[in-house]
């Protein structure tokens, strides 16, 4: 199956390299393909390098696409990190 | 872009370094000599929040140590290879051998994002890091990373 969902960045750093770490090590824990997309780059999650690329700053829609087994959940539990800021105060 | 904030002088090929520690405080040594208004224990210790935070090794033998700093106007990089792997605690437990560690302003974000971008665009290619740990002198290192 294949879930998709668009979250906005909130966290004023954007998806810097400590982010960007926290979401390919969340990525890869599932048994899921997860794309993000900005405009029109695009990225697998569990590449830190890639998803540096997407210069993703605060205020920008990310749009996460999952599939595979665990796709739903992979989803949800991504799109509740980049919501709490990557868990990050500001 | 890299040749912006990275200079000829921040940039050391295979060196050897044992421990984490050792080659942060490299890096703090190189960087203090651009950064004249600061201490190497400052930078040493802006690296050092950091990794606390959690190990900036992404992975593939390659490490982003940063720091965040009140008082500089402009980002610095330093560029490391060091001649064997090293633990550095990277996400996929793989041991480092590229370090190029960044000093950022601060306040500052949209810029860092795009350094952040510029270093991952080079760094993607695995021809290209096989060519910066192959590379025998500073010199070499330096033009690999800005050509």
């Amino acid at each position: 199956m294949r879930y998709q969902d668009t979250f906005l960045i909130e966290n004023r750093l954007g998806l810097h390299a400590r982010a960007a770490s926290v979401l390919a090590q969340l990525a890869i824990s599932f048994d899921a393909k997860v794309i993000l997309q900005q405009g029109d780059k695009k990225a697998e999650a569990d590449s830190v390098l890639a998803l540096m690329l997407l210069e993703g700053a605060q205020g920008k829609q990310v749009k996460v696409t999952c599939s595979g087994p665990d796709a739903k959940l992979a989803l949800k539990t991504i799109g509740e990190l980049i919501a709490d800021k990557f868990h990050e105060q500001e | 872009m890299i040749n912006s904030f990275l200079s000829k002088d921040c940039t050391k090929a295979a060196v050897l370094f044992h421990s984490k520690k050792r080659i942060l405080e490299y890096i703090s040594q190189i960087a203090q000599q651009k950064l004249p208004d600061l201490s190497e224990q400052e930078i040493l210790d802006s690296l050092l929040k950091r990794e606390k935070l959690g190990s900036t090794g992404i992975g593939k033998g390659i490490a982003i140590p940063h720091g965040r700093l009140s008082n500089i106007d402009e980002t610095v990089a330093i560029l490391v290879v060091n001649a064997e792997p090293i633990a550095f605690d990277a996400i996929d437990d793989r041991p480092v051998d590229i370090f190029i560690a960044l000093l950022v302003p601060d306040a500052q974000c949209q810029t860092h994002l795009k350094t952040l971008s510029a270093i991952a665009d080079k760094l993607k290619d695995k021809q290209f890091c096989k060519k910066l740990r192959h590379a025998q002198s500073d010199q070499c290192l330096y033009d690999i990373m800005t050509l």
